[in-house]
């Protein structure tokens, strides 16, 4: 349904994204994962037809074997809702704060599908209802800074499904919840996600949570999507160097750091910091921080190779021991 | 072990608006009779969700805002007994750590002026060796001093940041969700920056942080809030490997446990 094959996007010299190809099926739970500037907002703001005017785009896009190369912004406010709808990150940043909850609700219902304010109201309700938001009536009328951050991101949830999307793109959904609404806030996407047959891309820099919510998950990194795989094999046996590094970044609750003496360990870290989109290394752009490089990685782009079953990754070492 | 600071049932209420004119505000517990003590160079980890109280404790245990009842005591004195000037200088001995370093830098002055900033409050010139060397310690260059804040990384903001509490040497920091604003493999750095500077220089610290985690991995103690109260409290390792609590169970499998 939504197929991307190659598609780059750059900024004069910089490149922001390179070379990703994503293929998103009716009920696919997709996870990206990937630290700041790894390129998986740039992806999602592609496929809802929003790339930053500077930017130049290239490779292709489709969506229902449609190719988007030609389409126009009209024709993409004709697909946005309805096909592709998107959560941001901030709740309180995406509500108009002047606004009613319920009018926010209800003005794609009537712009898009043509819905009497009637009509509007009576589906904006069902919608705050199937999120669980309580008590919906008195909701609606309520103003956004009313609601603890957890209704509100219900509320942008109802918002971005009001038109029935085939797609929902979540971007850092929980990333400012606290952590048990983020649970209920990732199962309710989980059970939504089934419920409709709908699509889900969920992007998050937060493990745990891309854990709990996706089946399949890709690693981004400096604008490459690294690694590609089922969720639980990805996580449980990582196989790029990057995706190793950055789960043993991770500080677990359970296996606490401490060495023989009871004292504590410290974590393993990915030495380094991301370089900026123009400095990124030419071939694998995790070069000059991996700790298994080889000399040619900085130079020259790493092929595909298949770790596993249903499994992808771009590294040169992995593939020399794949072809060994 | 020597104690640094002791925390005696400490409590701080908020009025809350008004909702009917003949009828008395209702009140706030935002801390509810909270008790540690924490030795000097151990780290006590504070978790808790958004409202929990654990940044209230943590502005009460820095002076900037007094409880209501109870006594918080550094180094064996009621630091909220102590007049203007005489607090002004404790404050060498304790510094904050705060969650956005892009909010707490001053965007137009040069970093260096600002790591310099808590020791303008005793010296009249600020001895440009200590903004120096407190740079070295938290691995940027002495001659980053010279930058602006815009010119940094988020993680190296933070580091910054770490750079200014340490400037005066003190003998606390309490760090409010310090390193929750960062990336994962940036976030590991910070924290074993912490735990590095700890050793070197003898440090206590307040751990303030919503992800049970991130605080296990830094922390000795562990005190868990939730709506003011304090439901566990003891060493770091018990309560994780043996929650007494729901709660903590539910922020156990929350952090992915």
């Amino acid at each position: 349904m939504f197929d991307l094959t190659n598609l780059s996007v750059h900024f004069g010299p910089a490149t922001a994204l390179r070379e990703a190809s994503l293929t998103i099926r009716p009920g696919d739970r997709l996870g990206i994962v990937g630290e700041s500037g790894s390129g998986k907002s740039m992806l999602a703001l592609c496929l809802m037809g929003m790339a930053p005017e500077a930017a130049t785009l290239s490779g292709t896009l489709t969506i229902d074997g449609r190719d988007m190369a030609e389409a126009t912004e009209r024709d993409w406010q004709a697909l946005r809702a309805r096909r592709v709808a998107m959560i941001f990150q901030e709740p309180m940043a995406a509500l108009n704060p002047l606004s009613r909850v319920g009018d926010t609700v209800m003005d794609p219902l009537r712009l898009h599908l043509g819905l009497s304010k009637q009509a509007a109201r009576a589906r904006a309700l069902d919608l705050f209802a199937e999120v669980g938001i309580p008590d919906p009536a008195a909701r609606l009328r309520q103003f956004p800074h009313e609601l603890s951050g957890g209704q509100r991101q219900r509320v942008l949830i109802a918002l971005a499904l009001a038109c029935d999307p085939d797609l929902l793109i979540a971007d850092e959904p929980t990333t400012a919840l606290d952590a048990n609404v983020a649970l209920r806030i990732t199962d309710l996407l989980v059970r939504l996600s089934a419920e409709r047959n709908m699509a889900l891309l969920f992007i998050s820099h937060d493990l745990a949570a891309v854990a709990r919510a996706t089946s399949d998950i890709a690693v981004m990194y400096g604008g490459d999507i690294v690694e590609r795989g089922p969720t639980r094999a990805v996580l449980d046996s990582p196989a790029h160097p990057y995706t190793r590094g950055l789960l043993g970044a991770r500080p677990s609750a359970t296996s606490l750091p401490r060495d023989a003496n009871g004292k504590r360990a410290r974590l393993p870290t990915i030495p380094g910091t991301v370089p900026g989109m123009a400095e990124l290394p030419k071939g694998c752009r995790f070069a000059g921080r991996c700790p298994v490089e080889l000399p040619h990685c900085a130079s020259e782009r790493p092929a595909l190779t298949k770790p596993g079953p249903d499994r992808s990754a771009i590294c040169h070492v992995l593939s020399q021991e794949v072809s060994a | 072990m020597t104690t640094l600071v002791e925390v005696k049932s400490v409590s701080r209420h908020y009025r809350m608006p008004r909702e009917h004119l003949l009828r008395a505000p209702e009140v706030l517990t935002a801390v509810n009779s909270a008790s540690f003590t924490l030795n000097r160079g151990e780290t006590l980890g504070i978790v808790g969700e958004s409202g929990s109280g654990k940044s209230t404790l943590a502005r009460m245990v820095m002076a900037f805002e007094a409880p209501d009842s109870g006594e918080i005591r550094f180094d064996g004195t009621d630091i909220h007994a102590l007049g203007a000037s005489d607090l002004r200088r404790m404050r060498q001995r304790f510094q904050m750590i705060f969650q956005d370093p892009f909010g707490s830098l001053d965007p137009r002055r040069k970093i260096g002026w600002s790591i310099a900033e808590p020791l303008r409050v005793t010296h009249a010139e600020t001895p440009a060796h200590k903004t120096a060397e407190a740079l070295e310690q938290v691995g940027l260059r002495a001659a980053d001093a010279d930058k602006y804040p815009h010119e940094f990384s988020g993680g190296q903001r933070q580091r910054i940041a770490i750079a200014r509490a340490i400037v005066t040497r003190p003998d606390l920091i309490v760090a409010d969700e310090a390193v929750s604003a960062l990336d994962v493999s940036v976030q590991a750095q910070i924290l074993n920056l912490l735990m590095d500077l700890q050793d070197e220089l003898g440090l206590a610290m307040l751990f303030i942080s919503h992800d049970l985690a991130v605080v296990a991995s830094i922390c000795d103690q562990l005190l868990v809030m939730q709506h003011g109260k304090t439901l566990e409290y003891g060493a770091a390792t018990q309560i994780l490997n043996a929650p007494a609590h729901d709660y903590t169970k539910s922020l156990l499998t929350a952090a992915g446990a």
